[in-house]
C-alpha cells in the first residue's frame, strides 16, 4: 500500500497502518507508546471521524481543546509561548522559500493562514511590508474571538483588507480565481488533521500557479513522542495535556511522497521542495538544525506549477 | 488633560515651519481629543535618544517607523561644539565601538572632526604607592581601529552631528516616506494609558502608554526612556532603580596646557588615582584637555571658588605631589594660596616617588566659566523593559565617570535596541511586545551590569589610602605592567571592542 493511499485512508485505518508500517519499534520505544496508545484510544471514541460523508478536516475534540486555551495565546508566560518563539523561524523559511522565485519585489503577497488559532502568525504576515494582505481562518470560534480582539491592539493591523479573521473550515472558504492567495500557511496544523490528504487538496485549490503551500509540524518518531508528549506536555506542562495527537504526526518523506502524488504540485529538491528541521533548546530557543526534520519538529515548503489550474 | 483646539493650534504655529507643517499635516488626520499615533516616542534628546533615533531612520527597515523624539531643551536651535577655541566641560572619550556605530548610521560624517581628538596611549598611576601601568596599544595591535584607544569628543558636537543627521536622514527627497517628528522645548507633563475602547469594534488603546506634552498627546506603540539620569518613563513604568551614591562629586573643566599638539601626533591620556578619587587629564585638540576629577564634596566646592592662577595650580598639585600635600592644600587651614604651594613643593617632589610619568604637560590655564561640578552616582534599573516601554542610557544605568564609559554604554543601548527593532520589523513582530524587546533586554542588562560591577570595585579598590589594599593594588599594577597579554585584554575591554 503506497503512502499516498495511507494517507487518504479513514484516521482510525490509517493509525492503525501507519502504527504497524512506519513506526520505528526499538524496544525502549515500543514500550513508550503504550501508555499513548491507551490514551488516544479513549479520545478516539470521542471524535468525529466519519470518513467520507464530512466535508471538513475538522476534528471537534481539537476544536475544544483550543477553546480551552483561547485566553492564553497572548500572554507571554503562557501556554503559547514555545509559538510566539517560534515564529520568527517561520517567516525565515517562508523567505527562504521565495528566494528560488524570480517574482517581481515589489508585487505584495496575498496569505490566507488556515488554523491561526490567537493570531500568531497572522499578525506578523500582516505587519511586514511585503505583506498586501492576510486572510487567516480557523474553525474554534472562541480563539477567532481571541484573535480579533487583540488585533484591535494593533491601529495597524486595524487597516482596511490589512487583515481579516473568519471562523471558517477550509473546505468551507469561498473560491474563486481573483481571490487566490501567493502563500498558504499550515503552522501546527496537521498533525491536529484526522485526513490530512482531502485537506491538504483544498488547501492547494486555493493557491495562485507558483504560490507556496508552507507548514510546519511534527515527525512522528520515539524522540518527537519523548519531547512534545511526555517532556513539553507531561513532565514540563510548557504546552497543555492533550495537544497533541502524536498519531496523526506526518513523516516529512510520507509529506513529500504525498505531494509528488499531486498533479498541481512541483516538487524539485531545494527549489520547490522544501524541508527545514527546527529543535527547542530550553534556555536558547529554537534553532534550525540539519537532519532534525526526520525526527523532530520541521518545515515543508511546496509550491504549485505556474501552469497549474 | 486634553489641550483646546485653540491652545493647540497657537502651540502649533509657534513651532518651526517643518515640524509644523509635519505636525499639522498629523494633527489633522486625528479626530480632536485623541492621541496622535506614533510607532516610537522617544523622550530625550542627549547622545543616546538622538543615536537611537538616527539608527532607526538610517536601516532600510526601520526608517518608515513613525517617530517622535521629545526634549524639554533646546536642541534644535542651540548648536554648541562649533564655537572658535573654546570647548565645552562636557566630553567624552568615544571608544572605538561607539565610533563604528557612529559611522555605521552616518552621523560620523556631521560631526566637526577638527574638534575632537584621539588618543593612543593612556598613562594610569597609584597616587599612593607610586605603582604604575601603562597603555601603549600600538604594540597590542587594537584591531580595525589601529591604534586608538578613544577619541574625546564634545557631547555637543555629538549631539549636534547627530541632530544634522537624523534630519538629512528625514527631509528633503531622502527623507521621503520617513517621519521623525521633533518636539523639543517641549516638557512632558505625564505619561498615562490610553482610554478604553468606546466599543467592541475599534481600536484599543488601553496598553499603550501616551505622553501628555505641552504640545498635545501623544500614543506610542514603544516609547523610549532616553531621559537621563532621573527618568519619568523610569518612573511611569515603575522599574526600580538600585545603587548608591559615593558621596563625591565630579569636578570638570577645560584646561590649557604649555605645549601645542599637531593633529597626527600621538597623545597620551593620564589617569591618577588618589585617596579622594580619581583624576584624569584627557587630550583635546592643540593645547586643551578635558579635567575630570572625582573627589570629595568639600573640595570640589572649594576648588570651584579658586581664582583661575589657583585653579591650575591645585589640577597640577593632584597630578604631581604626594596626596598628603594635595590634602593639605585644600583643607581650610592653608594659609599661602596652592600657587605658591605648589611653587617650592614641586621641584621638592621626585617623580619617582609619585609615579609622575615623564611626559605628563605642564598645565598652564583654564578656559574661563568652564569649572563645573556633579555629584557621582552609580545606579542601575531592575530591568531595562516593559509592555511597550525600553530604557536607554543614563535613563537606565548611570555610572562612574573613571572609565569614561557612561556615554558609551547609552550609545551601545541604542545600537542594540535599534538592531532589535530591526529583528522585530523583519519578522513582523509588534516592536512594543516582549517578544521583541526580551532580546535587547537580555544583551545590554548583563553586559552594563559587568561593566558597572567593575567600574565600581576599581573605585572602592582605589579609594584606600592605606594597608593591605594599596599594597597588593600595587602589586597588581605591576603584575599587569609586566604581563603584556593582559594589558592587551584590558585594553581591548577599555577601548570597548567586542
Ligand atoms: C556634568 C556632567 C559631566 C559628565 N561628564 C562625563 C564625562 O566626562 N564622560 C562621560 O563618559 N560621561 C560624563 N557624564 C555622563 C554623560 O553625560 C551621560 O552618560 C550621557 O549624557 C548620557 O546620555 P543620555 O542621552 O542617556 O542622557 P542625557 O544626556 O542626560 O539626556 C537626557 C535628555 O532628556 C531630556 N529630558 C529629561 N526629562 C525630560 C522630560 N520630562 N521631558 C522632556 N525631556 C526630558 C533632557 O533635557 C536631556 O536632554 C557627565 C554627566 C554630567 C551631568
Amino acid at each position: 500500500m503506497s503512502l499516498a493511499e495511507v494517507l487518504r485512508l479513514p484516521v482510525a485505518l490509517r493509525r492503525a497502518t501507519l502504527t504497524k508500517a512506519f513506526i520505528p519499534q526499538p524496544i525502549l520505544a515500543s514500550r513508550a507508546y503504550t501508555p499513548t496508545f491507551q490514551h488516544l484510544q479513549r479520545r478516539h471514541g470521542t471524535t468525529d471521524a466519519a470518513p467520507h460523508t464530512t466535508s471538513s478536516s475538522v476534528n471537534h475534540t481539537e476544536v475544544s481543546h483550543f477553546n480551552a486555551l483561547a485566553s492564553s495565546w497572548w500572554d507571554p508566560q503562557g501556554s503559547s509561548r514555545l509559538l510566539h518563539l517560534m515564529n520568527p523561524l517561520r517567516h525565515r523559511f517562508i523567505r527562504r522559500c521565495l528566494a528560488y522565485d524570480d517574482r517581481d519585489e515589489a508585487q505584495k503577497l496575498r496569505y490566507l493562514d488556515i488554523g491561526c488559532g490567537g493570531g500568531i502568525f497572522a499578525e506578523s504576515a500582516a505587519r511586514l511590508s511585503t505583506t498586501r494582505s492576510v486572510t487567516a481562518i480557523d474553525p474554534t470560534p472562541e480563539v477567532i474571538a481571541v484573535a480579533k480582539r487583540h488585533q484591535r491592539t494593533d491601529p495597524s493591523l486595524l487597516e482596511a483588507g490589512r487583515l481579516t479573521y473568519l471562523n471558517t473550515a477550509i473546505e468551507d472558504l469561498p473560491n474563486h480565481d481573483d481571490g487566490r492567495y501567493d502563500i498558504i500557511t499550515l503552522f501546527e496544523v496537521i498533525e491536529h488533521i484526522q485526513r490530512p490528504s482531502p485537506f491538504l487538496q483544498s488547501c492547494i485549490s486555493h493557491l495562485k500557479p507558483g504560490g507556496w503551500l508552507i507548514g510546519s509540524t511534527i515527525a512522528r518518531t520515539p524522540v518527537s513522542w519523548f519531547t512534545t508528549k511526555l517532556v513539553a506536555e507531561d513532565l514540563l506542562r510548557i504546552v497543555p495535556r492533550g495537544t497533541h495527537n502524536w498519531n496523526q504526526y506526518i513523516q516529512p518523506q510520507e509529506m513529500r511522497d504525498w505531494a509528488r502524488m499531486q498533479p498541481e504540485l512541483s516538487t524539485s529538491d531545494g527549489i520547490d521542495w522544501q524541508v527545514m528541521g527546527v529543535v527547542y533548546v530550553p534556555g536558547v530557543g529554537w534553532r534550525q538544525v540539519k537532519g532534525s526534520e526526520a525526527w523532530g519538529n520541521y518545515f515543508f515548503g511546496v509550491r504549485k506549477r505556474w501552469d497549474a489550474e | 488633560m486634553a489641550l483646546t483646539r485653540s491652545v493647540a493650534f497657537r502651540k502649533l504655529l509657534a513651532l518651526p515651519p517643518d515640524v509644523r507643517r509635519r505636525l499639522w499635516s498629523s494633527a489633522v488626520s486625528v479626530t480632536p481629543g485623541k492621541p496622535d499615533i506614533y510607532d516610537v516616542v522617544c523622550i530625550g534628546g542627549g547622545p543616546a535618544g538622538l543615536s537611537f533615533a538616527s539608527a532607526l531612520k538610517a536601516h532600510s527597515a526601520t526608517r518608515a517607523l513613525k517617530v517622535a523624539l521629545i526634549d524639554a531643551q533646546d536642541i534644535t536651535t542651540s548648536r554648541t561644539g562649533n564655537d572658535g577655541d573654546a570647548y565645552s566641560n562636557r566630553c567624552s572619550s568615544l571608544t572605538p565601538a561607539s565610533s563604528r556605530f557612529l559611522r555605521k548610521i552616518g552621523a560620523w560624517d556631521h560631526i566637526n572632526t577638527g574638534r575632537v581628538q584621539p588618543y593612543h596611549a593612556m598613562d594610569v598611576w597609584d597616587g599612593v604607592s607610586g605603582s604604575k601601568i601603562h597603555f601603549d596599544p600600538r604594540r597590542y595591535e587594537a584591531g580595525s581601529d589601529y591604534g586608538v584607544v578613544a577619541t574625546m569628543c564634545e557631547n555637543g558636537n555629538l549631539t549636534a552631528a547627530l541632530l544634522q543627521r537624523l534630519q538629512a536622514l528625514t527631509t528633503g527627497d531622502a527623507g521621503a516616506g520617513s517621519v521623525c517628528d521633533i518636539l523639543d522645548k517641549t516638557k512632558v507633563e505625564s505619561i498615562e494609558l490610553g482610554p478604553q475602547p468606546e466599543t467592541e469594534e475599534t481600536v484599543d488603546l488601553s496598553q499603550w502608554p501616551i505622553v501628555m506634552t505641552s504640545q498635545g498627546q501623544l500614543a506610542a506603540r514603544l516609547l523610549v526612556g532616553a531621559d537621563g539620569a532621573n527618568s519619568p518613563v523610569r518612573q511611569f513604568v515603575d522599574i526600580p532603580s538600585h545603587g548608591w551614591d559615593y558621596g563625591q562629586h565630579g569636578v570638570v573643566a577645560t584646561l590649557e596646557l604649555e605645549q601645542t599638539f599637531a593633529a597626527d601626533e600621538v597623545r597620551t591620556a593620564f589617569q591618577r588615582f588618589l585617596p579622594t578619587g580619581p583624576i584624569a587629564l584627557l587630550p583635546l585638540p592643540g593645547n586643551k584637555a578635558s579635567l575630570v576629577w572625582s573627589t570629595s564634596p568639600q573640595h570640589a566646592a572649594k576648588l570651584k571658588q579658586l581664582p583661575p592662577n589657583d585653579f591650575v595650580a591645585m589640577v597640577s598639585a593632584a597630578f604631581r605631589l604626594m596626596p598628603v600635600d594635595v590634602n593639605f592644600m585644600l583643607s581650610p587651614d592653608m594659609a599661602v594660596t596652592p600657587s605658591e604651594e605648589l611653587r617650592w613643593r614641586e621641584p621638592a617632589t621626585s617623580p619617582s616617588s609619585t609615579g609622575l610619568p615623564s611626559t605628563f604637560p605642564w598645565i598652564t590655564g583654564v578656559q574661563e566659566g568652564s569649572i563645573a561640578s556633579f555629584p557621582l552616582r552609580m545606579r542601575h534599573a531592575d530591568t531595562y523593559t516593559g509592555h511597550r516601554v525600553a530604557l536607554i542610557g543614563d535613563a537606565a544605568h548611570t555610572i562612574h565617570p573613571l572609565a569614561g564609559q557612561g556615554l558609551n554604554l547609552g550609545l551601545a543601548d541604542a545600537e542594540a535596541l535599534a538592531n532589535q527593532i530591526t529583528y522585530g520589523m523583519e519578522h513582523g513582530m509588534d516592536i512594543g511586545s516582549s517578544w521583541c524587546l526580551d532580546g535587547y533586554n537580555s544583551e545590554r542588562w548583563a553586559a552594563n551590569n559587568a561593566m558597572l560591577g567593575v567600574v565600581d570595585k576599581l573605585q572602592k579598590l582605589y579609594s584606600a589610602s592605606a594597608g593591605p589594599v594599596v599594597w597588593s593594588r600595587s602589586l597588581g599594577l605591576e603584575a599587569v605592567e609586566r604581563m603584556s597579554w593582559v594589558k592587551g585584554a584590558l585594553m581591548g575591554v577599555a577601548a570597548g571592542a567586542k
